[in-house]
């Protein structure tokens, strides 16, 4: 949502526009994180009122969407790609490919035996 | 030999005290395992690689350091031709009048 995103775009990797929204929604997440917990908690804990805990699931059920942590996604930072992407080079697979073939991705070697 | 219960509890306390946990010995759901669990918004924000060392931060850094903004410097250069040429942009209204009478010189 274009309430959430930064004016200025602070991205340095690849840019299109689904970068950007995860990007955003990354950062919200982040700012909402402590607040989703503790209702969580309120909603958990058996020892508070029935009342309080039914409030706390309205609210966090009220919450927006890029608040939750499921809307995050992770893309390859070098082409935008959504799928086949792996999480310890942040990189699709092709392009995993290409880097480490190139030798930007340190310690990264192709196997042959 | 059986120990008493009121001293596997006491020991039980003593044990949250010094670790510093919720002492529950009927093992109600009291919610504190979302307590325990740790912030991962900081590291789910930091996927990205964030973008640094642009002139403008390293103009803001260094105040008095002379840099050389090409495209910049380009844009400046092409406003001042247009400008030359009487291209440029009208001069902004301020009042209500003479915004008015802009319009009627086009009529």
């Amino acid at each position: 949502m274009a309430q959430f995103r930064a004016k200025k775009l602070d991205l340095g990797c690849f840019v299109n526009v689904r970068n950007i929204r995860d990007h955003t929604k990354r950062k919200v997440f982040a700012e909402h994180e402590a607040e989703r917990q503790a209702l969580r908690y309120i909603i958990r804990n058996t020892s508070l009122s029935q009342r309080a805990r039914a409030q706390a699931q309205l609210q966090l059920t009220q919450m927006h969407c890029y608040t939750r942590s499921t809307q995050i996604k992770n893309r390859c930072i070098m082409g935008g790609k959504g799928r086949g992407i792996m999480s310890d080079f942040n990189m699709g697979r092709y392009q995993f490919r290409i880097n480490a073939l190139a030798g930007n991705i340190p310690g990264v070697k192709k196997a042959s035996w | 030999m059986s120990v008493p219960r009121s001293r596997i509890l006491d020991l039980a306390k003593v044990q949250c005290r010094i670790f510093s946990t919720i002492f529950n010995p009927e093992g109600l759901r009291l919610g504190n395992k979302v307590l325990r669990q740790r912030l991962k918004g900081p590291s789910v924000a930091a996927y990205y690689p964030r973008r640094v060392g642009t002139l403008k931060q390293l103009q803001k850094a260094y105040p008095g350091w002379e840099t050389w903004d090409e495209k910049e410097e380009d844009r400046i250069e092409g406003l001042q031709v247009a400008k030359m040429r009487g291209k440029g942009a009208p001069k902004k209204k301020r009042t209500a009048a003479e915004s008015k009478k802009l319009g009627k010189k086009k009529k």
